[in-house]
């Protein structure tokens, strides 16, 4: 009952999800998701809590492998290798798919520190080089103007939109191909909200972004693409237009209007 | 696409189903109206004319009234899907209402130079064109309010019949201008009342259109075998051009 291929959508596909299946232990979470997600475009995941959209997402970058138990089925093909595969390295996985959370988290450290920490793991850089990613990775993700004066200054000090911004900045100072946001915007108000919304649009020229979001606005305003999740099926997946004002699903009328699902 | 469920949210359905209930009495009244001003015209009564024209304000301030309600939707529950193109829909059939009510305003406005003077050419076509509006404005108003489509579509396609009539009528009324240049006056009258008519059966097509658009998230397709009559060898000396939308 899945529409794994978007009908509007032109471009290029990044991430092939082909009957795709995940159990945390004797919990059967996703059951045999067919998805395209189109390159450099923002595809959005909503559902109802438990449907499997994060875990979806947290599939993409493999964060479950760390975890005994867990066993994921089927295939996910990242520019046609599938990351499922077990000769598919994690340190390329994660140098290519980045990841940001719901609660910010910035390391301990200085402001500059928490950009150039993951560089460092993959890349060795001169002082120069490297002060010139930190810089592009915050210019990125917006947050240049408000930070520069105080790189040296703990990154616990921020704002949580900062502070959201910064774990984007970190994010993408890896040079990622893939972006997950996995409800980026929860713990924030409206204006570093729309700050992050405002980033995300931006980015999308760059970057392959997937969002999984309870905010189904956010998903309305700043998503291509849109996929609604629930009781671990991809229920619907297409053009952020249609889905809003002409869904195919009764499902996903239900839920996005705001009616008993 | 009606689920049959409810909103969480029970106020939501409150406000939805006030909306559709302000629709529905607002065209009613549009109606009435109409009615109203073919019976003015037949009993040359003055008085009443001026009576249905002042009743035009009361449609007018329920067509702000229904504007208030969608702006106020749109902004405070930020509709979506299906609720989205009812609130949608709501608006445009309000506006369509209106000039319905408008034009029966001026039907009613028209009859009373007409009452004025002696009685000339019959007024019974113009009852015809007019009861025929009536019905289609009455059938599309209850398509809306009970979202079917299939009778939203019939009063879609039936616009032909009065635009036919109204042709019909048309040439009536030139046989009687031809025969006496006397009658030139009020005969002029009565056909800017017959294309105010034919006009309102236009707007009943697009509150059909509307409503389609409601319930399917679809258009309807201009396919409506409209007759142009204008481009009818036989008919383009006599016949007028029928708008069509």
């Amino acid at each position: 009952m899945t529409d794994s291929a978007p009908a509007a959508s032109a471009a290029a596909t990044k991430i092939t999800v082909r009957d795709l299946h995940f159990h945390y232990g004797d919990f059967h979470a996703l059951k045999g998701i067919d998805m395209d997600v189109p390159e450099k475009q923002v595809t959005s995941i909503i559902g109802p809590s438990g449907c499997g959209k994060s875990t979806l997402l947290r599939i993409f970058n493999r964060i479950y492998a760390i975890y005994p138990k867990l066993r994921a089925e089927g295939s996910i093909e990242l520019d046609g290798d599938n990351i499922l595969a077990p000769g598919y390295s994690l340190n390329r996985l994660r140098s290519k798919v980045g990841m940001v959370f719901q609660k910010p988290v910035p390391f301990p450290m200085t402001i500059f520190e928490n950009v150039a920490y993951g560089i460092r793991h993959h890349e060795k850089l001169s002082k120069a080089e490297m002060e010139n990613r930190v810089e592009q990775a915050l210019r990125s993700a917006a947050l240049w103007d408000e930070v520069k004066d105080k790189l040296k200054q703990n990154a616990l000090g921020l704002s949580g939109g900062q502070q959201q911004r910064l774990c984007i900045a970190r994010a993408i100072a890896l040079k990622p191909e893939v972006l997950l946001l996995d409800e980026p915007t929860s713990a924030l108000d409206p204006i570093a909200t729309g700050r992050i919304e405002q980033l995300v649009e931006e980015l999308k020229g760059e970057f392959t972004i997937v969002i999984v979001t309870h905010n189904m606005q956010q998903a309305a305003r700043c998503s291509d693409l849109t996929a609604f999740m629930y009781l671990g099926e991809l229920v619907e997946f297409g053009p952020t237009e249609m889905i809003f004002t002409k869904p195919g699903k009764k499902q996903t009328e239900d839920y996005i209007t705001g009616r008993f699902g | 696409m009606n689920t049959g469920k409810d909103h969480i949210i029970k106020s939501y359905d409150a406000e939805l189903g006030r909306l559709t209930g302000e629709i529905v009495r607002m065209g009613e009244l549009a109606v009435t109206q109409l009615e109203a001003a073919i019976d003015v015209l037949e009993r040359r009564d003055e008085r009443a004319a001026q009576h249905v024209v002042a009743n035009d304000e009361a449609i007018d301030q329920l067509e702000q009234a229904i504007s208030h309600d969608v702006v106020r939707l749109l902004a405070l529950r930020a509709p979506m899907a299906g609720d989205l193109r009812n609130v949608f829909a709501a608006l445009r059939i309000a506006s369509d209402i209106e000039r319905i009510g408008d034009y029966a305003a001026n039907v009613a406005k028209r009859s009373i130079p007409l009452s004025m003077a002696p009685p000339v050419a019959p007024t019974g076509g113009l009852r015809h064109l007019a009861e025929m509006a009536a019905t289609a404005t009455r059938e599309v108003l209850a398509a809306y309010r009970d979202g079917n489509v299939e009778s939203a579509y019939r009063v879609w396609k039936n616009d032909v019949v009065l635009d036919e009539a109204y042709t019909g009528y048309f040439r009536e009324l030139l046989t009687y201008m031809m025969e006496d240049p006397r009658n030139i006056t009020p005969c002029t009258h009565l056909l800017f009342m017959a294309k105010n008519i034919e006009r309102i059966g236009d707007h009943a097509t697009n509150i059909a259109e509307n409503t389609w658009f409601q319930v399917t998230g679809e258009t309807l397709d201009s396919q409506r075998s409209k007759r142009d009559f204008t481009a009818s060898p036989q008919l383009d000396r006599l016949g007028p051009p029928v708008d069509n939308d």
